[in-house]
């Protein structure tokens, strides 16, 4: 079938935007490699302290103006974004397979989720309406104003490039706060495309700035008494250690989504084919380099003839997954961002090997579609016999890693699921209704699936996490980051 | 060539409309007395192409089996489009609805296929395989069939 035609045909300079303005950074640059096919195509800066300094200027400067732009008018603008976001859809799309390595069938499933984040937010002017009491004395009133607090911080990861600041920005923004976003330096061309197309729908200058660089970045973020909040999507240490830790210690209020250990319980009553193919994406999709990708599949039950025909029958689809480049529209499994991720990836597999589970797919024998080089290519990987005390099967790997473990019941699959540290996403497959509100009722969660292998809330709704996969108390997305990104006015009148 | 992912299958409906589309207007200059309906049918493809797209464009997600969505070969619905220059009105006509019946049946397989899809795909396909049966007498009524 068809090879999409490539967006970025050249390298592109990455620069910052500050204030309206394209502005190169004098940092030294990084290469930014399609995973893919190992071509460079674009170079981000290393920004330095001076450069985000300058951002948060810009952005506090733009602050009080747009704060009292009204929340219509502002919507306007996101409406305006939404349709550029339409009109360039697959352009979008096709630069997300280019810089990260997903398939397209990923990526424009990332762009829509991206774009629906901007149309919920363009209902700004009554979600962020207050509420109000008269007489909560006699002759005295009460009301809430919703009010913006100024400028955010939104630090993004690797593995989802165009959509997850979007959890966050089109809320600040609506909301009347102004925003500097640090794209992950491994996949920055998705965020330049956007702040491209920002530009064109007339945000004022200040309000939405992007500043590319790594720790140093971070770390401004973090200290500058200019940034009231942080939103922040990664690892669980950096999430737990650094950003949480330190928000505190400088009084931002802080959204941390971080790692995630995601259990797949399967009971035998569940609707075999159907769970296949969710459990192919769940897995595998994104080259299992997606936080709430499952981990960890639980078969419930002492019936040893079901389990064998379903964990062959996993193997059977798994193995023929077909692995490539992303803008192959045939290719059913992209790369992993990097030949580190790689080389992390395979040592979780050695070490799953020494721990004695049985590896019934070993995804470092790879064929890769199309000849390109297998630099950072996996193939679908699935372990037997796993226990949850070993390794690959209570940390995160974060690939297209697969770990089978057995349960003689559902208590039994909900205890080991529970134990897990994390609590980012679990699913159960099931037919009956009683064991699936059993499920969610008892599992420790952030996000529940019930015959949903990726359990990802849709815009209008939080993006949930819980133990260590969140830190913080409100989350992104819907009417959870309405309130993240305002601050509560209560007024309470009375006249003489 | 058998075909997994939403893109693809969304890419061999777009195929199959444009060539379509291409052999009714190919007819309609070589046989102006039926080139209103004829292109009036060229018409409806390219809509059914947007529908199409809205559709899958609309609710595609990260989330969703996109890679899982098919399981078919694509030679199984492959069209005859050449116009030989020995070929007559007849034959010709025959050879459009016979084109026809193999892009219904691609919806058709399509739509049973694409449940995981979410049911607004799935509704795009039943809804332009349906609007294709609908439209097949007036293209047997140009060979004088009822």
């Amino acid at each position: 079938m068809a090879m999409l035609e490539e967006p970025v045909k050249k390298v592109r300079l990455v620069k910052n935007f500050i204030n309206g303005e394209w502005v190169e950074s004098g940092g030294k640059t990084i290469d930014v490699v399609n995973p893919a096919t190992g071509q460079t195509i674009g170079k981000v800066p290393v920004s330095n302290k001076e450069e985000l300094d300058a951002a948060v200027e810009a952005a506090r400067a733009a602050f009080p103006d747009w704060r009292r732009t009204t929340p219509l008018a502002r919507s306007r603008l996101l409406f305006r974004l939404k349709e550029l976001m339409e009109e360039n859809f697959e352009e979008i799309s096709r630069i997300q397979t280019q810089e990260h390595g997903k398939t397209i069938d990923e990526s424009r499933g990332e762009t829509r989720r991206g774009i629906e984040n901007v149309e919920v937010a363009c209902g700004i002017p009554t979600l962020m309406q207050g509420y109000y009491s008269e007489d909560i004395a006699s002759g005295i009133d009460e009301w809430v104003i919703p009010t913006p607090l100024g400028v955010f911080g939104i630090i993004a990861p690797f593995n989802f490039p165009w959509m997850i600041p979007l959890w966050s920005v089109p809320y600040a923004v609506a909301t009347g706060n102004c925003v500097v976003i640090k794209p992950s330096s491994e996949v920055p061309l998705s965020q330049m495309r956007l702040a491209e197309l920002v530009e064109e729908a007339g945000f004022p200058p200040g309000v939405w700035n992007v500043v590319n660089g790594g720790r140093t970045v971070v770390d401004g973020l973090l200290d500058h008494p200019g940034i009231v909040g942080i939103t922040f999507v990664g690892s669980t240490p950096t999430g737990k250690n650094v950003i949480y830790k330190r928000c505190a210690e400088t009084g931002k209020r802080v959204i941390a989504q971080c790692g995630a250990k995601n259990f797949m319980t399967i009971m035998p009553d569940c609707d075999v084919d159907r769970t296949m193919a969710a459990i192919m994406t769940s897995f595998f999709g994104n080259a299992g380099q997606r936080c709430l990708a499952a981990a960890n599949a639980v078969i419930v039950g002492d019936d040893d003839m079901f389990y064998q025909n379903f964990v062959d029958k996993i193997v059977a689809q798994a193995s023929r997954i077909k692995v490539g480049y992303g803008l192959d529209e045939s290719v059913q499994m992209g790369p992993v961002r990097d030949i580190e991720k790689k080389e992390k990836i395979i040592r979780y597999i050695e070490t799953g090997i020494k721990e004695g589970a049985k590896l019934r797919l070993d995804g470092r024998k790879v064929k890769v579609a199309g000849g390109y080089p297998d630099t950072c290519f996996l193939g679908p990987t699935i372990f037997e016999n796993v226990a949850p005390s070993m390794r690959i099967g209570s940390e995160e790997i974060f690939g297209p890693v697969m770990c089978v473990m057995r349960a003689k019941d559902l208590n039994e699959a909900i205890e080991i699921s529970n134990a897990s540290p994390f609590g980012n996403g679990h699913s159960i497959f099931t037919s009956d209704g009683k064991n699936a509100r059993e499920f969610q009722y008892n599992i420790t969660s952030g996000n529940v699936g019930i015959n949903i292998g990726i359990v990802a809330p849709i815009a209008f709704f939080p993006f949930s996490g819980m133990k260590d996969s969140f830190f913080g108390v409100l989350h992104t997305q819907g009417r959870e980051a309405i309130r993240f990104f305002t601050e509560s006015k209560v007024v309470i009148q009375r006249w003489f | 060539m058998i075909l997994h992912t939403a893109s693809e299958g969304i890419t061999l409906a777009r195929k199959l409309e444009n060539d379509s589309a291409k052999f009714f207007e190919d007819l309609a200059q070589r046989y102006v007395k039926d080139a209103e309906t004829l292109l009036s049918f060229a018409r409806d493809n390219k809509r059914y192409i947007t529908q199409i797209e809205r559709a899958y464009y609309g609710v595609i997600t990260d989330a969703i089996e996109g890679g899982y969505a098919f399981n078919m070969d694509s030679d199984d619905y492959s069209l005859r489009t050449t116009i030989l220059d020995n070929s007559d009105r007849t034959g010709l006509l025959r050879q459009a609805l016979e084109n026809e019946d193999k892009v219904v049946k691609f919806y058709s397989d399509a739509a049973r296929q694409s449940e995981s899809l979410l049911a607004d795909v799935t509704r795009a396909f039943k809804m332009v395989a349906e609007r294709r049966v609908a439209r097949r007498p007036k293209l047997s009524a140009l060979l004088g069939e009822k």
